[in-house]
């Protein structure tokens, strides 16, 4: 079977070094940070390399810890349980990918934690094999495609089969779909934040979860579009610069005046510098419509949490009946 | 109009000499206090950074004054920075108070014509032709060109003075005398003076002092109130201190930064540790690192202000770097919190530490 291997892809192979990068190879991807978001682009990807890929589990205390105790001090909550993930299969793989987001959108940032993330990890995280480096500019497709010939290089030295891999994983990215629209429940809340937050439901302490078994509805930000955000942000003396705030300031405005949820969430963590800015401009912008912020850390206490949001809840019940 | 502007260190010469000679009414906003801090504070998110909040105090306590327009540069790179201007007019509007923000941003943004227009709004109050305006503008640049010059001489001779304490005496006597001046050209000529008072200061050539350099972010390692005067207490020990970053520097860079042709050597000093920009000066603190340990420094301290998204970036590769090279870096988080005694404190372990560093060598040669 290895003999038919070679005479199909030709010379490049008679390396044996390349031989063994294209088939042993085992990536890892930490489920932290957007994980959730870009999910099917790196798994697509990287399985089409060739790559065994191997996922770090749900978040849980173990990851968190380890997060803890590896990350600097003064780092959110989202960046410590990252260097967690990588800290949990560090050990497993010959090279983990830690995203270096950039860009998502023309003339806007991302946190300056995404674009140093790499640097963070490794000089922090004792014995670490081989990253992933190459930033990431997602406003293009031929601008993402310079990260995919760089990282993919790390894999395999087969050209056309990375950018076959790259197509196979902009497609799937493509179909992933995110978001809760629960607009038809009687009693709902727009959740707002960073999507980590949302979707890291050890994070959150399964907020979610709570908040339908007191009957709420959750809606978030994927179900407005690029036009409703263009037209709200219009709004603000100066375009915000970073895409989080963008989304998150339209969808929180859109929703409040639009009458679309009875109150806002927003669920943020402590040591967020965007977020104190963009919490400051949505209150600023939504006058006395509902709003609960959650602020969470590695010592925030689940009984506090709950009795917030129950008493939130309980307040929205009261304005609607 | 009375323009007033955001305190940074030694910025408010610059100011004052350009409106001088512009012949525009300003106010200076008192030199920044507790009491800045803690008006600042009181209106101000919590979690907003420290430099947000002073900057609070310094327009709230130059409104007292009758300021009716704030002077504020916008974009920094992705930073919370950028964001200062919506924020700061929101809340001032709340509060009553009905200003006017002119709000000098990078021609990407806004645009080069939007751009010249807000300049142009600045010396609206002035009667003086273009060319009259286009002097003051240079003076003003010479000033702040100066003033930083004659306070990095006078921080780095302080280790090497023959009598203890006159470095820091010719610094405060020098700003006392500038800021008295009512025009560009005599301030220039005071900082010069005071510039050749310093060249003729004596030395004791067999001094070897500690060297340390400042770095971190670039307001709080700037503006003295926020790092608690760390210079002046450094100063007071004999230790010849070095920082990079000042407004003259950041004048320089954000000129030639369109061309790419800012700080070439940091760019490659920081390369190994941290090779992109990834937002406010974090690749800056990196560089001036591995610079330090390269020109003999004997250790650095990082300074930045609680939640500071870059320089916990840096925070997390400095031990690398001090652990590679074998380099004492120590860090100070500053927040309006922060207690005068620790932080002594630790500044003297650390200057300790490098003492005891300097005699191991010495006496082991
Ligand atoms: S955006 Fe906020 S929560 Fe996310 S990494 Fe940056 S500081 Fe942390
Ligand atoms: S660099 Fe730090 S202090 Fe400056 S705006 Fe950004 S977070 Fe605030």
């Amino acid at each position: 079977m290895f003999l038919a291997y070679f005479l199909q892809t030709g010379q490049e192979y008679f390396n044996v070094a390349n031989l063994y990068k294209e088939v042993f190879m085992k990536v890892g991807i930490p489920k932290g940070l957007l994980y959730e978001n870009y999910q099917p682009f790196f798994h697509t990807f990287f399985e089409e390399l060739g790559a065994e890929l191997i996922v770090s589990p749900d978040t849980n205390k173990d990851i968190l810890d380890k997060g803890v105790k590896y990350c600097v001090d003064e780092a959110c909550l989202p960046v410590k349980v990252f260097h967690g993930h990588v800290a949990s299969i560090k050990d497993k793989c010959d090279l983990i990918v830690i995203p270096r987001i950039m860009q998502l959108r023309k003339r806007e940032f991302i946190c300056p934690k995404f674009c140093g993330l790499p640097e963070m990890v490794i000089s922090s995280i004792p014995e670490m094999p081989d990253t992933t480096l190459e930033p990431i500019y997602a406003a293009s497709n031929e601008k993402l495609f310079q990260w995919a010939k760089v990282t993919g290089k790390q894999v395999t030295n087969n050209r056309s089969r990375i950018q076959k891999a790259f197509e196979a994983a902009v497609e799937n990215q493509a179909n992933h779909k995110m978001g809760f629209d629960d607009r038809d429940t009687k009693l709902k809340v727009a959740l707002s934040g960073h999507p980590y937050n949302i979707y890291d439901n050890y994070l959150n302490m399964n907020l979610i979860r709570k908040l339908k078994k007191l009957g709420v509805g959750v809606v978030t930000e994927e179900f407005i579009d690029d036009e409703i955000k263009d037209r709200e942000t219009s709004k603000l003396y100066k375009k915000p610069f970073w895409s989080f705030a963008r989304n998150n300031y339209a969808f929180t405005s859109h929703a409040a005046s639009k009458g679309i949820v009875n109150g806002i969430i927003y669920i943020s963590s402590f040591a967020c510098g965007i977020d104190s800015v963009v919490i400051d401009l949505v209150q600023h912008n939504i006058g006395d419509f509902p709003l609960l912020v959650l602020k969470i850390d590695e010592h925030t206490g689940e009984a506090g949490l709950d009795t917030r949001i129950e008493a939130f809840v309980d307040m929205l019940e009261r304005r609607s009946s | 109009m009375k323009i007033t502007f955001p305190h940074m260190g030694n910025v408010y010469f610059a100011a004052k000499a350009l409106f001088d000679d512009l012949g525009v009414e300003y106010v200076i906003p008192p030199l920044t206090s507790k009491g800045s801090l803690e008006i600042g504070s009181l209106h101000s998110g919590e979690e907003i950074c420290l430099p947000f909040k002073i900057m609070i105090g310094n327009y709230m306590q130059a409104i007292e004054q009758g300021a009716d327009t704030v002077l504020i540069t916008g974009s920094c790179g992705p930073c919370r920075f950028g964001e200062y201007c919506e924020l700061q007019m929101n809340l001032l509007n709340n509060l009553g108070h009905n200003l006017d923000f002119i709000v000098i941003d990078s021609p990407g943004d806004i645009g080069v014509k939007e751009l010249i227009r807000r300049l142009g709004k600045i010396s609206t109050g002035s009667e003086y032709n273009r060319l009259q305006k286009f002097k003051a503008l240079l003076n003003a640049v010479k000033v702040v060109n100066l003033i930083d010059e004659v306070e990095a001489k006078a921080r780095y001779l302080a280790g090497f003075e023959a009598n203890r304490g006159q470095c820091k005496k010719i610094l405060i006597e020098c700003k006392q005398e500038a800021i008295k001046c009512n025009s560009g050209k005599s301030m220039i000529e005071i900082l010069n003076h005071y510039l050749d008072k310093l060249n003729q200061v004596p030395i004791d050539q067999r001094k070897e002092p500690i060297k340390i350099a400042i770095i971190g972010e670039i307001y709080t390692v700037i503006e003295p109130f926020s790092n608690l005067y760390i210079e002046d207490k450094l100063m007071d020990y004999g230790i010849s201190t070095k920082r990079m970053l000042t407004p003259s520097w950041w004048l320089k860079n954000l000129v030639l930064s369109p061309m790419n042709m800012n700080q070439l050597d940091i760019k490659k000093k920081s390369k190994e540790y941290l090779p992109m920009m990834i937002g406010g000066h974090a690749r800056e603190c990196i560089g001036e690192a591995v610079l330090a340990y390269e020109e003999g420094f004997d250790g650095a301290i990082q300074i930045f202000p609680m939640g500071c998204m870059p320089e916990i970036v840096s925070k997390a590769i400095l031990p690398k770097i001090s652990k590679d090279k074998d380099f004492p870096i120590m860090t100070l988080v500053v927040d309006e919190m922060t207690g005068e005694a620790g932080y002594v404190t630790r500044i003297e372990a650390f200057v300790d530490l490098l003492e005891r560093r300097k005699d191991n060598v010495l006496s082991r040669c």
